[in-house]
């Protein structure tokens, strides 16, 4: 599938801001299953310096620093990106997910998955979560196997609701009120894997939506989507998992990274000089081309 | 202290005997002694404080002898290049981990394993992740040293070791008769050579793409950047004054002759790091590091309270300056990596490890879990990554702790070290005025410069409580420090480090890279010392009538007046204020104003705690003569306040303390400070203050019917201090012009305010420089309307009448050379609003996201 997406993010503030420092994670990362043809990221007003390279999970990065007073700013981020997941394997011939679980060990091939099967900022162990995601995985039963059971009992056990969490709630809460978005289901589902010792992690990125039957698409109308990729041993590598949606990722989601958790992918990062109070506007929109 | 066969080792006994000698009377003067130099040099702080102790230094030295303190070093020196070499593997190609030399869990699950810092792109060819390194050591029954932790991020102690050594060759000169040992000093040339040298370095980089930037039609950037220094711009990075290393960062920060700074002092322009100061933006190259790294760098590391620079990372990574050490550099202090250090040493280095640990196990290894779990009388469970957690001692813990624990290690083992639990060997201390033994712990530093590893010859050691976990943080509080005598083998000679060639330093006169804090610093300073005395003679002179029996008529305005000043002031409450008849309250408050309260946020203890507080922040600006009369009287006047208790005669005695220290403030920096820089700002401070209490005070005492005219005037001469004067001149004959005249419009009066308005235009054409004339022109416009207000009363056919009608223009200048200080702050210090952070899910909106 090929998409064209635009996701504006714009800071308006009360005073003048005298300098800004802005870290961007909105470039759309290069995979073997999704091809960036074409990228542009536009700063308003234009950047006095900027830097770009790849972070520690490699995932693309640009630093952006302001120099002259500005009473707003707005970061864009244009690119068309062809994205086509692999087939998910057969779940009956992924490993049992003890196996999975020994990664934390390490090993020549999975030391690099060891680093998403402990705590991390964002995502705190919870006995209550770690309980729940168990249930899905008793002894003995393939890792994939598992993971498309705990899809399932998200999927009819919590509810989608926007404006009850902040990207701060903690995992135990989201578990608590049972409701909560993208970010919160993945946060939650992380935490329940990791306690397990299956490696986890955090993906930032697009999913396509369909209007609302009968209506036009709404230019902006769409989000930033979060989803989770867990570790099925050397031999499946990462499979990416998307608990919001009950669905195994095709072909209907554009990647920029992935992390150990939202804060290591923040959109955008910022620290400003003077300003007063600011405001955010976000508008993503993705079309398939 | 002892051999393995219990004899004295040799060394030793020279030592003793020195000692010895003294008897008990002798040992114990010897200690009080000491305590009582580091008050004076204030080590634990001025005003004394529960979180700033007393820093105590036993007078008896660790000897250790050189040609063993020489191996000791020497492995030091492989350790220290062993966490080198793990650095750079974990933050580059990280092939430790992908060959299993090393567990994940030591990487990944490590809160000081920054990620900001790896990358796989090649560095600048000067970047090391360590070029100061110290290790905490005890030695084991075996009479070897042991490490008891490796410090890879600035660790604390080395100026206190040196200010040991200082104050014991001061204090207690005779116990260095006849006694050959290496000096502490070469160390810090060594240091500062190497600082200079990465300075150069960097400075090639840095000035390039300063050069960059500033052609992209930054020409606003351009006029901010100061004109370049001679050498390369060395800063050290402090978490400020409230920091309880502060005096050390001080001394250190002196002895390598670099700038001082905080994080708000440094601005990151194009990739290029900068200090403020008043002459503009000045590049520094080279940031010796003395914050919590993990809060370096708000933008891309966690933000933290003390700040940090915004950017600093992103310079870092363009190779303008180099940090020491590398802020990720904290990951190699993990209590569990001792456990990997031989194969480590062998696997790097090709070398077995010269100084071993304490024995150390890692239990996510099942080996080394069941080992521990099964005699853990034998070892203390500790955090295996987190340095800063204590040690527990399993047994002795309480059930319901224990259980816990034994869960979470069941449950997440690879969390926890296990440190066998080792006693030091323990070593002669004077407590009491007798020697007694006590374990102790010592800390080597060593420090890189480009070629090899320099250790300091000495260090610090420290006495540590028996029970108490053998690695301790070192903090100007909790315990006695013992100096560390690197001695001569007999025989032995001295070797002479050899200096390196400095180049000719040009001629300055002024000092205009005086950072912005340090001017604001000393323009408050001058400003609280001055309402400090300010207060004083408000407080002394309401006193004075107070005291009578009988308060005549006149006395009562005058206390009106008085009141209204003090009130003003903050001293005493507004409801306390005098009414005809009622002084009694007045009284009560006036012994309110000694001590805090938030009825009277201007207490004189509030003034004292101020001007000790900011005579700490510009400690390193003062010559120590003037530090120690300063924190004299500060403490003395301190003490006496919260002892005054009713008496009118004690709460005069404490004033007139403080009037003496603000003379004595005032001749020191006459007499002792250069003309520029930070003295201008400190004349200036005072110059502002003193000409705003003249026009309120003597605005108060005029606000009388035209009858009472004089009895206020002569409250305006006594205020002013200006008594005597005025009595040579006109005898006894009060009258509004000649008083006047006096107090406001004599510009030699200097108690007058014309003569802090002369003043204050010339520190500010100083400090400008002829080229900005803006803000003494307001300075000149007062000047001239005192003159004429003062010359339109002598003209006027009733003096009093006219006098009377001043206060209202008295108040409107007071409030006019406020807002000129104001404005000189603006103007020239770092004005920095508070910076926000967002983006990393503190303050965000409530999330949408897509389904």
């Amino acid at each position: 599938m090929r998409y064209r997406v635009e996701h504006v993010s714009t800071f308006a503030y009360a005073g003048q801001v005298d300098l800004a420092s802005h870290m961007v994670h909105l470039l759309p990362r290069p995979l073997p299953y999704q091809t960036v043809i074409a990228d542009a990221l536009i700063a308003d007003p234009a950047a006095g310096r900027q830097s770009d390279a790849l972070d520690h999970f490699g995932n693309r990065v640009s630093w952006l620093f302001l120099d002259v007073p500005h009473p707003q700013f707005s970061v864009t981020l244009r690119a068309e990106v062809e994205v086509e997941f692999p087939a998910p394997p057969d779940a009956d011939r992924t490993p049992a997910w003890e196996r999975v679980a020994t990664a934390r060990a390490g090993g020549a091939d999975s030391w690099q998955a060891a680093e998403f099967c402990f705590q991390s900022p964002m995502v705190a162990a919870d006995r209550d979560v770690a309980a729940y995601v168990a249930q899905s995985f008793p002894a003995g039963r393939r890792v994939l196997v598992g993971v498309v059971d705990l899809l399932a009992r998200i999927r009819k056990d919590f509810r989608f609701q926007s404006g009850v969490t902040t990207i701060a709630t903690p995992v135990s809460k989201v578990f608590a009120q049972k409701a909560g978005v993208c970010q919160d289901f993945s946060h939650m589902m992380i935490s329940g894997l990791r306690s397990l010792g299956i490696p986890a992690r955090y993906v930032s990125g697009y999913i396509r939506t369909k209007p609302p039957p009968g209506q036009q698409r709404r230019r902006g109308a769409d989000q930033s989507h979060a989803w989770v990729s867990v570790w099925c041993g050397p031999e499946f590598g990462w499979i990416d998992v998307d608990p919001t949606n009950n669905l195994i990722v095709r072909d209907e989601h554009v990647v920029l990274g992935w992390g150990r958790d939202y804060g290591d992918l923040s959109p955008v990062r910022g620290v400003i000089l003077g300003g007063g109070r600011h405001s955010l506007s976000v508008s993503v929109d993705l079309e398939a081309v | 202290m002892v051999d393995g066969k219990r004899g004295l080792r040799p060394h030793w006994r020279q030592v003793l005997g020195t000692f010895s000698a003294l008897g008990e009377g002798g040992l114990a003067e010897k200690a009080q002694r000491l305590n009582a130099a580091f008050d004076d040099d204030g080590v634990g702080g001025i005003l004394q404080s529960p979180n700033r102790q007393a820093w105590r230094c036993d007078p008896l030295p660790l000897p250790i002898v050189a040609s063993e303190f020489a191996a000791l070093t020497e492995g030091l020196a492989q350790r220290a290049e062993l966490m080198e070499a793990i650095l750079a593997d974990v933050y580059g190609k990280q092939t430790l981990l992908a060959e299993g030399h090393l567990p994940p869990a030591m990487v990944f699950a490590n809160d000081r394993f920054v990620r900001a810092c790896h990358t796989n792109r090649p560095r600048h060819p000067g970047h090391r992740f360590i070029d100061f390194y110290a290790a905490d050591l005890i030695r084991g029954p075996d009479g070897q040293w042991q490490v008891v932790a490796d410090r890879t991020i600035g660790a604390a102690g080395i100026a206190y070791a040196l200010e040991n050594r200082d104050v014991l060759a001061r204090e207690v000169p005779e116990v260095f008769r006849g006694v050959q040992m290496r000096p502490l000093r070469p160390f810090f040339e060594v240091w500062q050579t190497a600082l200079i040298q990465l300075g150069q370095e960097r400075a090639r980089v840095a000035r390039f793409q300063q050069a960059q930037f500033q052609s992209q039609s930054q020409l606003q950037f351009a006029g901010l950047v100061a004109p370049p220094a001679a050498g390369p711009g060395i800063a050290m990075l402090t978490g400020g004054t409230r920091n309880r290393h502060w005096f050390e960062h001080m001394m250190l920060a002196r002895e390598l002759s670099c700038a001082l700074v905080e994080g708000g002092d440094l601005t990151v322009r194009g990739g290029v790091v900068f200090l403020k100061t008043l002459k503009g933006l000045q590049r520094v190259d080279v940031l010796v590091n003395r914050m919590d790294p993990r809060h370096l760098d708000p933008l891309e590391l966690e933000s933290g309270r003390a700040g940090g620079v915004t950017g600093l990372m992103d310079a870092s990574r363009s190779s303008s300056i180099h940090i020491s050490n590398d802020p990720g550099a904290g990951m190699a202090e993990a209590p569990a990596l001792a456990a990997w250090l031989p194969s480590l040493a062998m696997t790097l280095l090709g070398e077995p490890l010269k100084v071993g640990s304490v024995p150390t196990l890692w239990l996510g290894d099942p080996a080394s879990r069941d080992l521990a779990m099964g005699d853990l009388g034998r070892w203390q469970i500790r955090s295996a990554t987190n340095r800063h957690t204590d040690a527990m001692n399993v047994p002795a813990m309480a059930p319901q702790a224990r259980t816990e624990l034994l869960r979470d290690i069941a449950e997440r083992p690879w969390r926890y070290a296990a440190v066998a639990r080792m006693a030091p060997s323990v070593v002669p201390c004077i407590e009491d005025g007798r020697m007694e033994p006590r374990p102790v712990l010592l800390r080597v530093y060593l420090v890189f410069d480009g070629q090899t590893w320099h250790a300091m010859d000495g260090g610090l050691a420290r006495v540590v409580e028996s029970g108490a976990r053998s690695e301790g943080k070192v903090s100007s509080g909790d315990r006695v420090a013992k100096d560390v005598w690197v001695l001569l083998d007999d025989g032995g000679t001295m070797h002479a480090v050899p200096q390196p060639p400095t180049p000719p330093v040009a001629i300055k006169r002024t000092t205009a890279d005086l950072p912005s804090r340090v001017a604001d610093n000393m323009f408050w300073l001058g400003r609280y010392v001055e309402r400090l005395e300010g207060s004083a003679r408000l407080v002394r002179a309401t006193l004075a009538r107070l005291s009578r029996s009988d308060i005549m008529p006149h006395e009562m305005v005058e206390l009106a007046a008085l009141s209204r000043s003090l009130a003003k002031a903050r001293l005493i409450p507004a409801e306390s204020v005098a009414v005809a008849g009622s002084v009694s309250a007045l009284m009560s408050a006036l012994l309110g104003s000694l001590r805090e309260s938030a009825t009277n946020p201007g207490s004189i203890a509030d003034l004292v705690g101020e001007v000790a507080h900011l005579t700490d922040m510009v400690r390193d600006r003062l010559t120590g003569d003037m530090y120690a009369a300063y924190t004299g009287a500060l403490r003395g006047i301190s003490q006496h306040a919260r002892r005054v208790h009713g008496q009118a005669e004690g709460i005069a005695s404490v004033m007139t303390e403080i009037m003496r220290f603000s003379a004595s403030f005032a001749g020191l920096a006459a007499e002792n400070m250069v003309r520029g820089g930070g003295w201008l700002f400190l004349e200036l401070g005072r110059r502002m203050e003193r000409a705003v209490a003249v026009c309120t005070q003597v605005g108060y005492a005029l606000e009388q019917p035209p009858s009472r005219v004089e009895a206020a005037l002569k409250l305006v001469l006594e205020l002013c201090d200006s008594l005597i004067t005025y009595r040579t001149r006109y005898l006894t004959v009060l009258q509004p012009a000649p008083v006047l005249d006096l107090v406001l419009a004599d510009e030699g009066n200097p108690r007058g305010l014309a003569f802090q308005l002369l003043a204050i235009a010339n520190l500010l054409e100083q400090i400008a420089g002829p080229g900005d004339p803006v803000l003494s022109n307001v300075v000149s416009e007062i000047a001239d309307d005192v003159q004429f207000m003062v010359q339109r009363v002598a003209d006027a056919p009733d003096q009093a009448v006219a006098a009377a009608a001043l206060p209202e223009v008295l108040h409107r200048h007071a409030a006019a050379i406020a807002d000129l200080s104001d404005r000189v702050t603006r103007h020239y210090f770092a004005l920095l609003p508070a910076t926000q952070t967002f983006g990393t899910g503190e303050e965000t909106p409530p999330l949408r996201g897509a389904a």
